[in-house]
């Protein structure tokens, strides 16, 4: 068994990887927000989900993080009346993507919100490491 | 001449600390996991009490029993402040607190530890 504390870094490690890929995935959301498909009637951007899953640390047979699966939301598409558009169909509509901003946003702060709590623990974790190692100071 | 148990009890302290570090970052990892549950070590006190002082071996057939070698804290499922709705019981405020805890005790264990050191390497170089 490693030290428990440098298990911590590294399980807090895992976290804040973890809390990145789901940023990333938040921001492809908002950036696809609008595209809509490439020929006229087809289904446009669906938008894409993540899940979490406990990862056993072999080194420290603690619990530390990883992504289990990326997702696409079932949600219906949002149609619109808009002729003009070159993904519309025959009656006019358009498919947009399954998109909610409020929710991307809501999702994106609790993300950074986990990746600081992540950075807390890393830096609190190294303040312990340096008061045993202040110990040995004459 | 009483042999000082205070190194020992401090460096068991300090394991401890670690170990319930290591498994608030857990915790913290695992905040938007769905069906994770918080995790928390017994508290140090409980396994303070059952260890028992070891019998000094005075003769080469005394048989050492377990005393005070340190066992590892076990982790325990914890009662978390709540438990939303993808079943994780997660609280971060809760959890930072726990650390807030951890970091505070250990900088009290490191300080009796220090001070203890100069005392005696105090009365060594008055002995001179």
């Amino acid at each position: 068994m490693i030290d428990p504390l440098a298990a911590s870094s590294r399980i807090a490690g895992a976290g804040m990887g973890a809390q990145s890929e789901r940023m990333r995935v938040i921001s492809e959301n908002i950036a696809n927000a609008q595209s809509t498909g490439q020929t006229a009637g087809s289904d446009p951007y669906i938008r894409k989900t993540i899940t979490f899953r406990t990862a056993l640390d072999r080194a420290s047979g603690t619990a530390a993080v990883a992504v289990r699966e990326m997702g696409e939301d079932k949600a219906p598409f949002k149609v619109e009346y808009d002729p003009g558009n070159p993904a519309a169909d025959q009656n006019g509509n358009v498919k947009l993507p399954n998109v909610n901003m409020l929710i991307e946003m809501a999702d994106m702060r609790e993300a950074n919100r986990s990746y600081e709590a992540n950075l807390q623990m890393i830096k609190q974790t190294r303040s312990m490491v340096a008061s045993i190692i202040e110990l040995l100071r004459p | 001449m009483n042999p000082i148990f205070l190194f020992n009890l401090a460096s068991r302290q300090l394991q401890h600390l670690a170990t319930r570090q290591a498994v608030i970052s857990g915790n913290v990892a695992n905040a938007n996991t769905p069906g994770y549950q918080a995790r928390d070590v017994t508290p140090f006190r409980d396994v303070l009490n059952k260890t028992a002082l070891s019998m000094a071996a005075t003769h080469a057939g005394h048989l050492e029993l377990d005393g005070p070698a340190a066992r590892p804290a076990r982790a325990t499922a914890s009662d978390g402040w709540d438990v939303v709705h993808s079943g994780n019981s997660v609280n971060i405020e809760e959890q930072l607190m726990k650390a807030g805890e951890v970091s505070r005790d250990q900088a009290l264990n490191s300080g009796v530890v220090k001070s203890f050191n100069r005392m005696l390497a105090l009365s060594v170089k008055s002995g001179q």
